[in-house]
């Protein structure tokens, strides 16, 4: 249940945070696109004990989440869904790996705790630099983008109903899981039993929803091969962000600071 | 069972993102052949919003105290076929990825291949569909779901666990890796088994041609797959016999054979060196350049800043001036635009 909630209003507050008007706001979803995977993809380079070198890094989601206005509380709850197999991961490596790396007073830092504290950081960074993205381009304009990078028309429908029908069918299934609450003496999950009859009903019902969106945009004039590219071109302030990002991650990785 | 970007490295990443993205296009291609493809995109994104909504219902495990949720690849598969199903969970793991950082954006691929291909593109056609090929009976249900759920969940943890040791990481052997991650999603498949050959038991009853509908999808063939494999592996010799000989770790068969080598005839570890001043310049700038050197620090790992408390205070200080950015260019806008802006 509470799953249910928090999924549908992490869903409405991201689509409302796509539609603010900031500087990154406006830049091209490729230039946004290409920045977030260059971040991620230069911060994925590195081995296991870079911590300081990756720390440099962290400068990405601090500038753009200050440019863009984002709230830090809407962003950094979502870090729990990737917190846990990094975690073990990175406890895993603790305890593997007790050589002494460095000692602060009396006390032994292993390369282990080094690596735990690397893989924690570069999860950071990583998520961040895709949230941000998400959160500053509309999914209207992240479908187009895909379009123009030749992903095919009719996955990128199926991306995007898929999107559109999760918040409707989530209220189907808390209205369900509502009913079935009330009925069943305020228990917190469905019993195993139930749940073959619980999730059958809603994809039947889902199935038939399906059929008559499907007749809705026949009606409509609705065919994929009518599916068009938009047009919107690169500005000289997009690449000058591509380029600057690039440029600057290339810096950190490349040069040794620490 | 989301990878994250943290945990893999690009070469691995990348090499998977091409799998990923090929099977997408022969599964595209494959249903847009289908004389009822329009028809099914709607059913697939819906399927799709159903499974994401499906799995944030949870169940309780009787005698374990504990809950579960369903996965829904082998249950989407026996509702629309393999190949659709597989478009679905894709385009949820998108969703999941974006939207929820579930699985990293660079991840993307091992996750649509663990996630995704394994369960319906393998599994589907090898385990479920030929169970049930000599007719649909709830007992042939029950027994295609628990071994298509436990085989597609065990072979996608063994994907999970391939990939790390590749990326080289994680320092967690491959037997101790496995010994942890197997035996949990056996139990987990057999659960899921359980609740899909309900699921499916159910809407036979109820629809039985959805159930045979799908049965009755041709799926991929090997022909299907001649030129996207050449493709792949022109891919795989690039990511694979470029970037890896700089990403990997450990040294490659050549480093390991003239250290094998050099250590018999020296007696000791010995790496070869070549003398001259023009090899010394050469060698410090590369020190200072060299990208992805050995996955670690391009100074000596092992006694580098990295690892010592001028390389944590480094970091602390990066943070500081990170953060201190941040906070002057919040302050900045907030300045310029004359009203408070929320943000930490």
């Amino acid at each position: 249940m509470a799953d249910l909630v928090s999924s549908l209003k992490d869903l409405r507050v991201l689509e409302g945070l796509a539609a603010k008007n900031s500087v990154i706001h406006r830049l091209h979803p490729f230039a946004k696109l290409s920045m977030a995977l260059s971040i991620i993809c230069f911060s994925a380079s590195f081995g296991r004990y870079s911590f300081a070198q990756l720390s440099l890094y962290l400068f990405y989601p601090f500038i753009m989440m200050a440019l863009a206005e984002l709230p830090y509380s809407v962003l950094l709850p979502r870090l729990a869904a990737a917190l846990p197999f990094c975690l073990f991961a990175g406890i895993a490596n603790v305890a593997m790996e007790r050589t002494p790396a460095f000692y602060i007073g009396s006390i032994a830092i292993t390369f282990g705790t080094v690596s735990l504290m690397t893989i924690m950081l570069k999860m950071y960074i990583c998520v961040m630099a895709a949230l941000i993205m998400v959160a500053t381009t509309p999914i209207s304009d992240l479908s187009a983008q895909l379009r123009r990078l030749h992903v095919p028309g009719s996955f990128v429908l199926v991306f995007e109903i898929t999107y559109r029908y999760i918040g409707l069918l989530l209220e189907q299934a808390l209205s369900m899981a509502t009913a079935y609450r009330l009925r069943s003496g305020d228990r917190k999950a469905l019993l195993m039993r139930d749940m073959p009859s619980f999730l059958g009903q809603m994809l039947l019902s889902g199935f038939d929803r399906a059929e008559r969106v499907y007749a809705a945009m026949q009606c409509r004039g609705y065919a994929i091969d009518h599916i068009r590219q938009s047009k919107k071109k690169l500005k000289t302030a997009d690449i000058a962000a591509i380029g600057l990002t690039l440029a600057l991650a290339a810096c950190g990785r490349f040069f040794i600071f620490w | 069972m989301h990878m994250s970007d943290a945990l893999l490295s690009p070469a691995v990443a990348i090499a998977f993102d091409a799998v990923s993205a090929a099977s997408i296009g022969i599964s595209v291609a494959k249903v847009k052949g289908d004389v009822f493809s329009e028809k099914k995109i709607p059913i697939m994104g819906v399927a799709g919003a159903l499974v994401f909504a499906g799995q944030m219902i949870n169940f309780t495990i009787p005698g374990t105290g504990s809950s579960g949720h369903i996965g829904g690849g082998i249950m989407l598969a026996g509702l629309l076929g393999g190949v659709p199903a597989f478009l679905s969970i894709a385009a949820v793991l998108i969703i999941q990825c974006l939207f929820f950082a579930d699985g990293g954006l660079l991840a993307l691929g091992c996750n649509i291949f663990n996630i995704g291909v394994i369960p319906c593109l393998v599994v589907y056609p090898l385990i479920f569909k030929p169970v049930l090929a000599k007719g649909i009976t709830s007992k042939r249900i029950g027994f295609a779901s628990i071994a298509a759920c436990v085989a597609g969940l065990e072979l996608g943890a063994l994907g999970v666990i391939a990939q790390t040791q590749l990326s080289g990481i994680a320092a967690l052997p491959f037997g101790t890796f496995s010994a942890l991650m197997l035996p949990i999603h056996l139990a987990i498949g057999i659960i899921e088994g359980i609740v899909t050959a309900g699921v499916l038991g159910f809407i036979h009853q109820m629809r039985p041609e959805i159930t045979q509908a799908a049965l009755n999808e041709t799926g991929i063939k090997a022909k299907d797959l001649n030129r996207p494999i050449a493709v792949l592996a022109a891919m795989a010799l690039l990511t694979g016999g470029v970037l890896s000989l700089y990403a990997s770790a450990n040294p490659d068969g050549l480093e390991w054979s003239i250290d094998k080598t050099t250590q018999n005839s020296l007696g000791e570890a010995s790496e070869l060196e070549a003398e001259g001043l023009l090899h010394e310049k050469a060698a410090d700038v590369q020190s200072q350049t060299s990208f992805l050197p050995d996955y670690s620090f391009a100074k000596d790992p092992q006694n580098s800043a990295a690892t010592s408390i001028s390389g944590i205070v480094g970091a602390a200080i990066t943070f500081a001036f990170a953060s201190g950015a941040g906070l002057i260019v919040a302050k900045i806008k907030r300045l310029n635009q004359g009203k408070p802006a929320e943000n930490g």
